[in-house]
C-alpha cells in the first residue's frame, strides 16, 4: 500500500514536471519548485499512510512498522515514519531527475546541432536562390539594349537593380521587415522583369491597408514572386497576370500569389526549392503559427498562400 | 551570311540585332520569339546561321534542334544556362553569354565565316544532324556517318567511336540523304559510299561490303543490281 501510494505520487510529479517543462528552467529555480514539490509529496504520502493504516490496523503506524519502532513512543514513531517518507521520495525523486536531465540535455544538444544544420543549409540556399544569375544576367542584358534606346528607363532600371541587389544583400535569414518594405523590393523586381517579358507580363495588385505594417520575413514574398514568374508566366508564350493580394483577419496576415502556368507542367513540381526553402525558414521563425501551401489542383493555375501571426 | 535571331525576349534580340549591325557580312534576315516561330522562319528563310536562346516559353533550343530536319550552324545564346550547353556533349558549337562582348561576337563571326566560305566545310555544315540521346547531345555531320541501322523505330548512326540513336524512322531519314552518297544495302541498313573498303561477292548474287573501321554489311540480292549500277558510275 505504502509502496503503491508512493509510485503513485512519484508518478504524478514526474508528470507535473514534465507538464510544466521544469527541466526548461535555470538549475536554482527548478531545485527550489521540485524541493517543495517533494516535501509536499512526502506530507501527502505521510498523511495518506496514516489513514490508510488507521483504517486498516486501526493504528496510524502499521504494525509492521511498529516491529521496527519498538523502543519509541507514538509521537517519535509518526516522527520516524516522516522522516522516512521524506527519504524515501526525496531519493526517488533525486534519482528520477538525475536521469531526466541528463536525458533532457542529451536531446537538447541534439536539437541544437541539427537546428544549426537545417539553419546553415537554409541560408546557403537561400543565398544561392536570391542571387539568381539567370534573372540577373538578363537583366544586365535588357539593360544593355535599353541604354541604346531607351536612356532614361535605363537608368531607372539601374537604380532598380541596385536597389533590389542591396536589399537582397542585407536581408539575413531571420530578417523581418513590414510588408509595405517587402512590397517596395518586389515591385522593382518585377519592373525589372518586365523590361525582360515586355507585355507578356500583368500585375494585379491587392493589399489591404492594415497588412502593409506586419512584420514578414524579408524575401519571402519576392520568392514567391519569382517563382511565379519563372515556373510560370515565363514559360507561357502568351504570358499571363500575377495577382498579388494581402489582407489581415483574425490576428493572421494572408498573402496569396496567384498566377497562370503551363497545364502540361509534369514532372518536377513548379518552385520545388525556393517553396521548400520559404517553408523552412517559416517553420523556424513562428513554428506552428505559419504556413505556406502550394496550390497546384487546378490546371493551368498555381496559388501560393502563406499564413502568419499579424 | 543569313543570320536568324531567336530569343524570347524583344529587348534581348534589339541587342544582337544591334551588335550584329556592326559586321557587314551578317545579314539579319529574321527574328522569332519562341521554337515554333523559329521553327517556320528557319524553313521559309534557310538562314546560314541561327542565335539561338536556350530557355524560352514553349521549348527551349535543344526543343527547337530536336525537330529540325537540316541542322543549320547554330549558335548558343544564353545568359546562365551555359553550363547546360556544357553538360550535353556538343560539339561543334558555340555560345556566347548575355549581356554579348562584342570581341567575343567578333571571334563567334570569324570561326563562323571561315566554316560557311569553304566549299566542301560548307556542305558538312548545312548538311548536319542533331541528336540528342539521353543526356549527350550532338551535331552530327552526315558525311561522317558511315552506317545507318534502324533499330525499331529508330537509327542507330556509326560515327567514328560513337553509336548516337536517332529518334527517327530509316525511311524518314533516307527521304533526306544524298542518294549519290548513300546508299540502302537492305531492309534495315543505309552505307555511305565513302566508307566502303571492299565488296565481296556472296550466294545468289548476294554481296558484302566491308567498311572501313566498322562491321561487315550484307547488301540484298534487289539491291545488289542497283549497287553494281551505281558503283560503275561511281
Amino acid at each position: 500500500m505504502v509502496c503503491l501510494s508512493g509510485i503513485g505520487l512519484t508518478h504524478a510529479l514526474k508528470l507535473f514536471i514534465r507538464w510544466h517543462a521544469w527541466l526548461s528552467l535555470p538549475p536554482a529555480a527548478m531545485l527550489g519548485r521540485v524541493a517543495i514539490a517533494t516535501l509536499a509529496l512526502s506530507i501527502a504520502s505521510y498523511l495518506l499512510t496514516l489513514g490508510m493504516s488507521e483504517l486498516v490496523y486501526g493504528s496510524p503506524v502499521a504494525p509492521i512498522a511498529q516491529a521496527f519502532y519498538q523502543r519509541l513512543t507514538v509521537g517519535g514513531q509518526l516522527r520516524n515514519q516522516f522522516i522516512y517518507m521524506v527519504i524515501v521520495h526525496g531519493g526517488w525523486v533525486a534519482l528520477y531527475l538525475a536521469f531526466a536531465m541528463q536525458r533532457h540535455r542529451y536531446r537538447a544538444e541534439v536539437r541544437q546541432a541539427q537546428l544549426g544544420e537545417a539553419l546553415q543549409a537554409a541560408e546557403l540556399r537561400l543565398l544561392k536562390s536570391q542571387l539568381n544569375p539567370h534573372f540577373l544576367f538578363n537583366a544586365l542584358n535588357g539593360l544593355r539594349s535599353l541604354i541604346a534606346d531607351d536612356p532614361t528607363r535605363a537608368r531607372d532600371a539601374v537604380t532598380q537593380l541596385a536597389r533590389l541587389l542591396r536589399y537582397t544583400l542585407a536581408s539575413g535569414d531571420d530578417d523581418l521587415v513590414s510588408l509595405e518594405r517587402e512590397l517596395e523590393m518586389v515591385d522593382d523586381y518585377l519592373a525589372l522583369e518586365s523590361l525582360r517579358l515586355a507585355d507578356r507580363l500583368g500585375v494585379e495588385r491587392d493589399i489591404e491597408a492594415a497588412a502593409r505594417g506586419v512584420r514578414v520575413p524579408a524575401m519571402l514574398l519576392q520568392t514567391l514572386v519569382e517563382n511565379s514568374i519563372k515556373h510560370g508566366i515565363a514559360e507561357l508564350k502568351p504570358g499571363g497576370t500575377l495577382k498579388l493580394s494581402a489582407r489581415v483577419a483574425g490576428g493572421q496576415l494572408l498573402l496569396r500569389v496567384e498566377n497562370p502556368r503551363p497545364v502540361d507542367s509534369g514532372g518536377e513540381p513548379a518552385g520545388g526549392v525556393g517553396i521548400r526553402n520559404a517553408t523552412e525558414r517559416l517553420r523556424l521563425l513562428f513554428g506552428a503559427r505559419a504556413s505556406l501551401h502550394l496550390d497546384l489542383s487546378r490546371p493551368g493555375l498555381a496559388s501560393a498562400e502563406v499564413r502568419l501571426p499579424a | 551570311m543569313k543570320a536568324l535571331v531567336v530569343d524570347d525576349e524583344p529587348l534581348a534580340r534589339r541587342e544582337l540585332k544591334r551588335l550584329l549591325a556592326d559586321f557587314p557580312a551578317v545579314q539579319v534576315v529574321g527574328e522569332a520569339g519562341n521554337i515554333d516561330e523559329a521553327r517556320v522562319a528557319i524553313a521559309s528563310l534557310a538562314p546560314d546561321v541561327v542565335f539561338l536562346d536556350i530557355q524560352m516559353p514553349g521549348g527551349t533550343g535543344f526543343d527547337l534542334l530536336d525537330q529540325l530536319d537540316r541542322v543549320p550552324r547554330i549558335v548558343f545564346t544564353t545568359a546562365y544556362d551555359h553550363y547546360a550547353v556544357k553538360a550535353f556533349d556538343v560539339n561543334a558549337l558555340d555560345y556566347l553569354l548575355k549581356p554579348i562582348e562584342p570581341e567575343r561576337l567578333a571571334t563567334a563571326l570569324r570561326k563562323l565565316e571561315a566554316g560557311v566560305t569553304e566549299p566542301t566545310a560548307r556542305d558538312a555544315r548545312l548538311d548536319q544532324l542533331f541528336i540528342r540521346d539521353g543526356h549527350r547531345c550532338w551535331f552530327v555531320p552526315l558525311r561522317e556517318v558511315s552506317l545507318f541501322s534502324a533499330e525499331g523505330n529508330y537509327v542507330r548512326l556509326l560515327w567514328g567511336k560513337e553509336r548516337p540513336l536517332l529518334g527517327r524512322s530509316l525511311a524518314a531519314l533516307e527521304a533526306r540523304l544524298d542518294p549519290q552518297r548513300y546508299f540502302r544495302a537492305n531492309r534495315s541498313q543505309i552505307v555511305n559510299f565513302d566508307f566502303i573498303q571492299q565488296v565481296e561477292l556472296g550466294d545468289g548474287g548476294r554481296l558484302h561490303v566491308q567498311l572501313r573501321d566498322g562491321p561487315e554489311i550484307e547488301v540484298s540480292r534487289r539491291q545488289a543490281r542497283l549497287f553494281r549500277a551505281r558503283a560503275t558510275v561511281i
